[in-house]
């Protein structure tokens, strides 16, 4: 059911405009997504992480009712995705993998074959102001466009319709840093002015760290995390502990990630473990001293996804 | 608004097939019709005939001077329902714009039907045109002495259907996830079966009504697996 615009200044941040119930598929007995549970509010911007094959966009079709759960449910906007209705879909914006967009038109085509489906709120100003912010000519067909400048038309084809909700799925995918930067920049400078809700998929993580308030990580199709970024930037965190002989054999201290040895130092990768956690488990084990090493949101992310085979690898190596 | 939008988005992509169509029945249809005016050894005219001369029972049951432009319909007319099948349902699957194209703010029904408008268009609008246009310059008194049957008329009619049915088996195949050698394939085996199966009538009729109802059992196949199929 559609909402009139103006209801939107009733409501509060803590609104979610997207929640998914154990959502799961399945690939022949393969979990593309397995039981995701996730829920963005209103007014954020939530960067969708994972590695190649996490299940971000079979997550994001799913969303979009675009394909259809094996298990659970999700909704966007209040409606379910398995029937997601035209005017919901009107106040959601797409942009799909790759920019996938009908090569045989000029950018001016594109523009009007979109416009013709937000007959209210398409914003031709607006995505003219774009075409030229990004040095665009109207009249170019799509097929003559680089995979940057198909981006950018993407872009602009998802915001002129000032959806309240925008999905876009891995849009900075191949895209030299110049174009990203740029991409990201329109991106930002929109959502600042109009204060919308998006949901964007990505793997490169600078992007993400640039512009997300919120980020989710998704792990082979499961949930990883799901908070705020400075949340999830203060939880991950590499301690590095000194010690007189060799470091114990044992390492039992709550949220540990991987643990890596040499001759005298111990390297913990911890999650959600505290500074009073840290210092009694230092304690209790006899370290010489103790330090929390610099990690960016790359390195944070590579640990926390890092698969259990790698740790075990690193045993191994150890023997 | 949106409907028509979706319509001339499809329109324009089938547009240079139906005109290749169009253009390659009107001039070799109507080269052909010209040539049986002007050469054909069985064309005969009344004024043709010398003083005595009777005529023979082979000069009345000649075949039409449509025949060859009939077969010419029937080429042109399956051909262009795979190709336009093939332009609708299979490249958006290879040039992956599905995801694009559904998230539209109308129906998906609204998105198959702007798809088989577009093929009808072609097909029945502008192949039936061609037609028309070959059957009234057939019918002339002055170029031929026996104007084309009727008969001959509504089998153009059967093959324009035959095209649809080419389509719309074209198009069942297309939207299929299976795998091309298991029911993938059944689109376009049951348009072959439906082709057989007509162009073997004696009958106009009951061609036309096979023809018909292969248009009808494709048509609620594909309805059934566009608005369930997962992009």
């Amino acid at each position: 059911m559609s909402r009139h615009p103006n209801s939107r200044k009733k409501k509060t941040m803590n609104e979610t405009v997207l929640e998914t119930h154990n959502l799961t598929r399945y690939y022949g007995s393969a979990a593309a997504v397995d039981h995701l549970n996730l829920k963005v509010p209103r007014g954020c911007i939530c960067g969708f992480i994972g590695r190649n094959g996490a299940g971000k966009t079979t997550a994001i079709k799913l969303m979009l009712g675009l394909l259809e759960p094996t298990a659970g449910s999700s909704s966007l906007l209040g409606c379910d995705s398995a029937a997601l209705t035209p005017a919901i879909r009107q106040r959601i914006g797409y942009v799909t993998e790759g920019h996938r967009l009908f090569r045989w038109m000029t950018i001016s085509e594109l523009e009007n074959f979109q416009a013709a489906f937000f007959p209210r709120q398409w914003d031709r100003k607006l995505f003219a102001e774009m075409i030229e912010y990004f040095e665009l000519a109207k009249k170019r067909k799509i097929k003559h466009l680089s995979n940057g400048q198909r981006a950018q038309v993407s872009l602009a084809l998802a915001l002129a319709p000032k959806p309240e909700l925008l999905i876009m799925d891995d849009p900075t995918l191949g895209l030299d840093a110049a174009i990203r930067r740029q991409f990201l920049e329109g991106m930002i400078e929109l959502i600042m002015r109009q204060g919308r809700t998006v949901l964007f998929s990505s793997h490169i993580l600078a992007d993400v760290e640039r512009v997300a308030d919120r980020i989710a990580v998704i792990d082979k199709g499961r949930l990883r995390a799901s908070c705020s970024l400075e949340e999830f930037r203060s939880a991950v965190r590499k301690v590095v502990f000194t010690f007189a002989d060799s470091p114990p054999a044992q390492v039992d201290i709550d949220g540990l990630l991987h643990c890596r040895r040499s001759d005298k130092q111990l390297e913990l990768t911890l999650v959600g473990a505290d500074d009073f956690e840290v210092a009694a488990w230092a304690e209790a084990v006899n370290a010489l001293e103790h330090h929390t090493a610099k990690m960016n949101l790359e390195d944070q992310f590579i640990e926390f996804t890092a698969p259990a085979n790698r740790r075990k690898l690193f045993q191994w190596e150890e023997t | 608004m949106k409907f028509v939008m979706l319509l001339r988005k499809e329109a324009r992509e089938s547009a240079p097939w139906i005109l290749l169509s169009v253009i390659v029945l009107l001039a070799i249809g109507g080269l052909l019709l010209r040539q049986e005016a002007r050469y054909g050894q069985d064309n005969w005219r009344y004024s043709q005939l010398s003083p005595g001369q009777t005529v023979s029972p082979y000069m009345l049951t000649r075949e039409s001077v449509l025949t060859g432009p009939g077969a010419l319909l029937f080429t042109v007319s399956i051909g262009l329902g795979l190709i336009l099948g093939i332009r609708h349902f299979w490249i958006p699957h290879f040039t992956r714009t599905w995801s694009f194209l559904l998230h539209r703010s109308v129906s998906r029904m609204s998105i198959l039907a702007s798809k088989l408008t577009a093929a009808a268009i072609g097909l029945v609008v502008f192949l039936g045109a061609v037609w028309i246009a070959l059957y009234w310059y057939a019918c002339r008194e002055d170029l031929f002495a026996f104007p084309p049957s009727a008969k001959v008329f509504v089998n153009g009619w059967v093959f324009i259907a035959l095209g649809l049915i080419a389509y719309l088996g074209t198009a069942l195949s297309g939207l299929s996830r299976a795998r091309w050698y298991t029911t993938k394939i059944f689109g376009l085996a049951f348009a072959t079966l439906v082709l057989f199966v007509t162009i073997t009538q004696s009958r106009v009729s009951s061609a036309l009504l096979i023809t018909l109802a292969g248009i009808v059992i494709l048509l609620v196949q594909i309805i059934e697996t566009f608005l369930k199929r997962q992009y």
